[in-house]
């Protein structure tokens, strides 16, 4: 499913963000990627989606390869997948409804599949009763769900997030963490970045943690305990 | 790209147009000033070309026959004029006999004493002729100038050769306005570009989630191109309104002054004829102008 073989990424301006890293997550699978600030969670994440590209190695995500893609091909790498971003990214002058569509629409799936997914897409993420409010007429924790729905409703094998709950409060962030768990079970894989130490350790599932830029741990139903 | 795509994106730049309205105001006004430029540098090098034409049409070929030409020898330049109507060549002449040449210059003079010693029978009779085609004057000269009757001496007459030196000098101003019309095109581009460049930043963040989501590139251009072309439509409809105007007020003067000046062969021409030729050379220019400025503005933003 997704596949790093010694994968080192070092930014234009020499920073280092992940060294010589080595990793597979299977299809299936839900991960937590933990560590401090500029630990390379992100950047992980980036080269995923190839929003960056390595500078040495290889990436495998759903059957493409990430590090040797021509720019054409990089649209049907991100339809099999489903991000998520810390902060929300909604296009304000669409209805919650109309975002979700948008996504669809992008991909070229006819009408009758627009009103048939969407419907369910935010019927999943418990915002029905909203389709029809905007960006800005909905809560922080609301957005999130509408962005999940957007990131669920073509599919994807994969979904990847990062952070996706560092603007919200507690309760709410556990509520979004419990959708993705939802999604999870689903079949879909989720590889979440995040920080939220309470709910990596409730949680109990596979937690990689990184530290400049290198795998610190890895471990199965870990914990942020897990770090030391 | 499939239809309902198609409908989706042509939907999306037309709304763009709609809500970025400072922006398309900027941009439409910039093709309307550009155009308008361009026409009526058109306008000038048609209306120098067709008068040229016309005073070509008005020229005439005059012949003068010896004043003791024989009236064989007459009736031969006769036969021979004759024979080139009837092959289209000459559409039409007059002849002037010496009596009517001896009156002109008596009634011109006012004063008989200086006519003395020069009577009906020191004058020539004279032919005038319309051509066809005024390029077929030369090869008619040289056949004219064989003819005994014919006055060698400055007996044939033909404006033509003025005429091709202007034509000459027009040619140059065409190739002027040729540069002016691509430099303006080059910069109306750019300013156009730059324009939509603004819309693009505006809207990047747009572009930014499509592309996660795996729109393709051409999804994300679209939108963009259409508004463009709009936007050069717009701008051509504009201009052509302003340009006929403008145009209409600049005729009333100018053909004003023309007759004041006793030119009244020369004119401006009428903007209806040519109205839908500049139509149509608006539209692509506009059209052109707001595609290609707006393809140039997103590239950029697709190289993520
Ligand atoms: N575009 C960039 N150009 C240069 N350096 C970068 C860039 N993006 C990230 N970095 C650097 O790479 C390192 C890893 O950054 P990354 O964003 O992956 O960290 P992170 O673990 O996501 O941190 P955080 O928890 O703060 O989000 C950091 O040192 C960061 O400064
Ligand atoms: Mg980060």
């Amino acid at each position: 499913m997704i596949r790093f073989v010694d994968t080192t990424k070092v930014y234009s301006n020499g920073v280092v963000g992940l060294r010589n890293l080595t990793v597979r997550v299977e299809k299936g699978e839900f991960v937590f990627v933990i560590g401090a600030s500029g630990s390379g969670k992100s950047t992980f994440l980036k080269l995923i989606m190839h929003e960056e590209v390595p500078t040495e190695g290889e990436v495998y995500v759903n059957g493409y390869s990430v590090h040797d893609m021509v720019h054409s091909e990089i649209p049907y790498l991100r339809r099999s997948l489903g991000v998520v971003f810390q902060d929300f990214r909604l296009l304000p002058n669409k209805t919650a409804y109309d975002n979700v569509a948008f996504a669809m629409q992008i991909v070229e799936a006819t009408a009758r599949e627009i009103r048939r997914q969407v419907p369910l897409a935010l019927g999943l993420v418990g915002l029905s009763k909203k389709a029809r409010a905007y960006p800005n007429q909905l809560s922080g924790g609301e957005q999130q769900r509408i962005v999940l729905a957007r990131a669920l409703v073509n599919n994807p094998a994969v979904l990847i997030a990062d952070e996706p709950t560092g603007n919200l409060d507690p309760k709410t962030s556990l509520e979004i963490m419990n959708l993705l768990e939802e999604i999870n079970q689903r079949g879909t894989t989720v590889v979440v970045a995040t920080h939220e130490k309470g709910i990596v350790d409730t949680m109990k599932k596979r937690v990689i943690t990184l530290d400049h830029g290198e795998i610190k741990s890895d471990v199965q139903k870990g914990s942020y305990s897990d770090e030391n | 790209m499939k239809i309902r795509t198609m409908k989706l994106l042509v939907k999306e730049g037309t709304n763009n147009v709609v809500k970025n309205k400072l922006m398309s105001f900027a941009s439409i006004l910039t093709v309307v000033a550009a155009l308008f430029f361009l026409g009526i540098i058109l306008l000038i090098a048609i209306n120098i070309t067709s008068n040229i034409e016309a005073m070509k049409r008005d020229l005439e070929l005059t012949i003068f026959l010896n004043v003791n030409a024989t009236s064989y020898q007459r009736e031969e330049v006769v036969g021979f004029i004759e024979q080139k109507k009837a092959a289209g060549i000459v559409s039409e002449y007059r002849n002037e006999t010496k009596e009517q040449m001896y009156d002109n210059i008596k009634k011109s003079l006012n004063d008989d004493s200086l006519l003395e010693g020069f009577g009906v029978e020191n004058a020539a009779e004279s032919f005038y002729l319309k051509l066809v085609d005024p390029n077929s004057s030369d090869e008619l000269i040289k056949q004219l100038s064989t003819f005994e009757g014919v006055n060698k001496n400055n007996g044939i007459g033909y404006g033509k050769d003025e005429l091709d030196k202007l034509e000459g000098i027009l040619k140059i101003f065409n190739y002027i306005v040729m540069a002016i019309l691509v430099i303006l095109m080059v910069i109306s581009v750019l300013l156009i570009s730059n324009t939509i460049r603004l819309t693009v930043f505006a809207r990047r963040h747009q572009i930014e989630i499509m592309k996660y989501v795996g729109a393709l590139d051409s999804f994300i251009r679209w939108p963009f191109i259409v508004e463009g072309l709009l936007i050069g439509f717009i701008g051509a409809v504009l201009s052509f309104i302003l340009t006929s105007q403008a145009y209409k007020w600049l005729q009333d003067v100018i053909n004003a002054i023309l007759l004041n000046l006793k030119l009244s062969t020369l004119r401006l021409l009428e903007f209806g004829p040519v109205a839908f030729r500049i139509f149509i050379i608006y539209s692509i220019f506009g059209i052109v102008i707001g595609g290609i400025g707006s393809f140039f503005s997103v590239r950029k933003h697709l190289n993520v």
